[in-house]
């Protein structure tokens, strides 16, 4: 107890020592999923179609001079919340384009959610979500009014416009404008006007129901896309693309269970079997590339700092058992054997150790937070394996920290240390 | 005067070198704090460029359009891209787009640079092999599914126009000729034969067009022209990619020069994020370390009290033990501070190396950062236990209290 001071020196240090391990593992365990979602800007990365939608029937239809596109039931997206990885799925948007004559010239029309609130009851379980393009269009850039508010709005015939086609057509944010399809024209006011760097530029958006009417596809939609939280594709994944049949019993369920983008795709696909998912490669090989990397750097700026931790705790053990040799040595000149000296060390130091770990928990588990709140806006969630592993390595270092020590200590001639020799 | 001072330095280096083990203990924490300090610094300084060329994978971030009605010339692409500095040009593809049909259906062909177009989009899937060269043909997925084709198949591109009196009849052969013979026109069916060695597959809109080299295109076209777009990918953050596209569409009148925004502007958010974790981080752990430097150095400090009372009592003024002391920290310091930042260098390589598979960029200025970092926080963490221990009345301290 006299030793007090030293041994807050030593708590200290480990408590340190323990919040940076901490801090560091938690934060690098959680890096992967903060990442993940803040490469949801770049927008969505799955591509929902009807089974049979390809360029064959566009290009005979065509050919024919009727249009026969072939659609998915609105009514049928709300499926997208029951699949396995349904809390993976962040936002999802149908999509519906079509033609429309606008100022003299053919515009592209494209309708979609906005800011949609969904209810979907399947099996009496009741799924909600709040989802649209302003989560999936991250990158526009609104020149003039404001987002269209679906939820807000009285009616539906409201639109956003593309910044090139706002200039050419001299249209502001609250104007009113008219656009004609073969199946009816439709009068729409402007909310905003949107830039968005590529030939969307050159589109106007409306909700999903104008577009319908203009198409006379109610309660249909051409497209959808999904914005998914996926695992990078490893070997499995990228077997199991090529066709999921060809896994294994466990190799498969594995695959099922991992949100790889592939088989989130599959899933959709189960939910909704009139549509196929397909994977948007700029997007989901690029996300996986990027978590890689950032989660590789983490782990090696974590281990450098978990190497410095222990470092300078053995340091200090060291130096603290070392300094009271001749403490130490007054305990052998009296009868004291190594055994119990050594027991005595390692009990004291132990103890303090493992008070400092607990208090240095504490800590990171506030470091990491702060990080956390500061980098993401969000907190890092704590997972049970990290207070585990700070234990664990604290005792480990403090007992390696104290050999040294120990071995001195040993062989520590009682009669020279209290003489003053070192 | 010169005799006090060889006597001061014998002191200083006696104590390093006689106390030796204690004075290893001192000397490795600082080494380790300094090791974090300047390999953090490192990453922390080269994270934003090394994940720059990271996030090329989504592809280029920059296209050139024609501002006018012509297309871009070899020559104005050529002009347009010497803006761009070469470190940071990652590639750039050109496309040159033209109609035709393939068994009556019509279909868009995309000329493109088989051997750059990885460069920007490097993303492509591609079931079979990239084509070498002329007569072999990457045909998007959808594409090849509504026209049944697979790798290895050979399908014929027939561009069919009415030939006028202008039309260059050198690369067309006979057969591909028929007259009506009512009006005396003449039509042609130009063919061009192509391998399949390719199916790409993106999910996205590339996978509607047949990709065929540059030059197979002006055969079937029976026209040279330049480019409908380029592709230009740029490591580098959205204000330089911002000037650079003011600086080409003002510099080359023919090009307009263009932000894929998508791109860029998420990147420029994801960046900032992964900048201020990795700088949050290195705060957090710096902190840390330095406080438990300091605490080393003090438990080592503070096990001398003894020394100090007996100097004391051998009449040593107050300040020449604190200057002795001090001066033995400083030397420390540095000396730990300098072997800190060569192996923060080395590690900051390895990071670098293992995860990016490239070398880090040596920074010389945080070589006297981290000197003088760990000089100051060792002189502070001597600073305190002497002070307290030559505050005290050397008969205590001599005693053992």
């Amino acid at each position: 107890m006299r030793q007090w001071k030293k041994l807050l020196m030593i708590g200290l240090t480990v408590a340190l020592g323990a919040s940076i391990a901490t801090a560091m593992l938690n934060v690098m365990l959680d890096v992967g999923d903060k990442i993940n979602e803040e490469l949801k800007t770049y927008g969505s990365n799955i591509t929902v179609l009807p089974q049979s939608e390809a360029v064959m029937n566009k290009l005979y239809d065509v050919e024919n001079g009727e249009e026969k596109n072939e659609y998915i039931k609105e009514s049928q997206l709300g499926e997208l919340l029951t699949i396995f990885w349904a809390n993976n799925i962040t936002d999802f948007a149908p999509l519906t384009d079509t033609e429309v004559s606008f100022g003299g010239k053919n515009v592209k029309l494209v309708g979609s959610w906005f800011d949609h609130h969904l209810e979907f009851v399947k099996k009496g379980t009741t799924y909600q979500r709040d989802t649209g393009i302003i989560n999936l269009r991250s990158w526009w850039d609104i020149k003039d009014g404001k987002w269209l508010d679906e939820q807000k709005l009285d009616s539906a015939n409201y639109a956003m416009i593309g910044a090139e086609l706002a200039k050419e057509q001299n249209i502001k944010a609250g104007d009113t404008i008219t656009v004609n399809s073969e199946k009816g024209s439709q009068t729409l006011k402007v909310t905003g006007i949107f830039e968005s760097g590529d030939d969307e530029d050159q589109c106007i958006y409306t909700p999903l129901g104008v577009a319908q009417k203009l198409t006379g596809s109610d309660g249909m939609f051409k497209k959808a896309e999904v914005s998914a939280i996926t695992s990078p594709d490893d070997e499995l994944a990228v077997k199991a693309a090529k066709n999921p049949s060809l896994l294994s019993g466990d190799e498969y369920d594995l695959w099922y269970c991992t949100a790889y983008v592939s088989s989130i795709c599959f899933q959709i696909q189960e939910a909704i079997p009139e549509a196929s998912a397909s994977a948007v490669r700029q997007i989901a090989d690029s996300e996986g590339k990027i978590l890689e990397k950032t989660q590789l750097l983490m782990s090696l700026i974590t281990l450098m700092s978990l190497i410095g931790a222990t470092l300078g705790i053995s340091n200090l053990v060291t130096s603290g058992v070392m300094e009271r040799s001749q403490e130490l040595a007054l305990l052998k000149a009296v009868g004291a054997t190594n055994g119990q000296v050594t027991g005595l060390i390692l009990t004291e130091i132990i103890a303090t150790a493992i008070v400092g770990a607990g208090a240095g928990y504490f800590m990171g588990y506030a470091f990491a937070q702060i990080i956390g709140q500061t980098v993401f806006s969000s907190s890092i969630e704590m997972s049970g394996m990290v207070a585990f592993i700070v234990i664990v390595l604290i005792i480990a270092v403090t007992l390696v920290g104290s050999i040294p020590a120990i071995r001195m200590l040993l062989r520590l001639r009682p009669s020279e240390v209290l003489h003053g020799g070192h | 005067m010169n005799k006090k001072q060889r006597m001061f330095i014998r002191m200083v280096l006696a104590s390093l070198v006689r106390r030796r083990s204690r004075m290893i203990v001192a000397l490795l924490a600082i080494v380790v704090g300094a090791t974090i300090l300047s390999g953090l610094g490192m990453i922390y300084y080269d994270v934003p460029r090394q994940m720059s060329s990271q996030f090329r994978s989504y592809g280029a971030n920059i296209i050139f359009t024609p501002s006018g009605d012509e297309s871009i010339s070899d020559r104005e692409l050529k002009s347009g891209i010497s803006f761009i500095s070469q470190e940071e040009l990652e590639g750039y593809t050109p496309y040159r787009y033209e109609n035709s049909q393939i068994h009556n259906i019509p279909v868009t062909l995309a000329g493109i640079d088989f051997g750059s177009v990885l460069k920007t989009s490097p993303y492509w899937h591609i079931n079979g092999s990239m084509p070498s060269g002329d007569g072999e043909t990457l045909v998007g997925a959808k594409m090849a599914e509504s026209l049944g084709l697979s790798v290895g198949d050979s399908v014929s591109v027939i561009n069919s126009f009415q030939m006028t009196a202008d039309t260059d009849r050198t690369n067309i052969p006979d057969y591909e000729i028929t007259k009506d013979p009512e009006t005396g026109e003449e039509y042609c069916d130009h063919s061009l034969d192509l391998k399949v060695s390719g199916i790409l597959e993106t999910g996205g809109s590339e996978e509607e067009y047949i990709y065929v080299t540059m030059k197979d295109i002006s055969y079937l076209t029976l026209t040279e022209r330049g480019y409908d777009i380029v592709e230009v990918s740029v490591a580098s953050m959205q204000d330089t990619l911002k000037s650079y596209t003011e600086k080409i569409s003002s510099g080359v009148s023919e090009i307009s020069a263009k932000l894929v925004k998508r791109v860029t502007a998420s990147e420029s958010t994801v960046l900032t994020k992964l900048e201020s974790l990795v700088f949050i981080v290195t705060l957090v752990v710096l902190a840390l370390t330095m406080i438990c430097v300091a605490t080393t150095m003090m438990a080592v400090i503070a096990e001398r009290r003894k020394e100090i009372g007996l100097r004391k009592a051998l009449g040593a003024l107050n300040s020449s033990i604190i200057m002795e002391f001090m001066c033995e920290g400083l030397v420390l310091g540095a000396v730990g501070g300098i072997l800190g930042s060569v192996l923060g260098y080395y590690f900051a390589d390895l990071v670098s190396m293992n995860v990016f598979s490239s070398s880090i960029t040596f920074r010389p200025l945080l070589i006297p950062i981290t000197i003088i970092a760990s000089v100051l926080v060792t002189g502070l963490a001597c600073l305190i236990p002497i002070k307290s221990a030559v505050d005290v009345d050397p008969a205590l301290v001599l005693k053992g209290e």
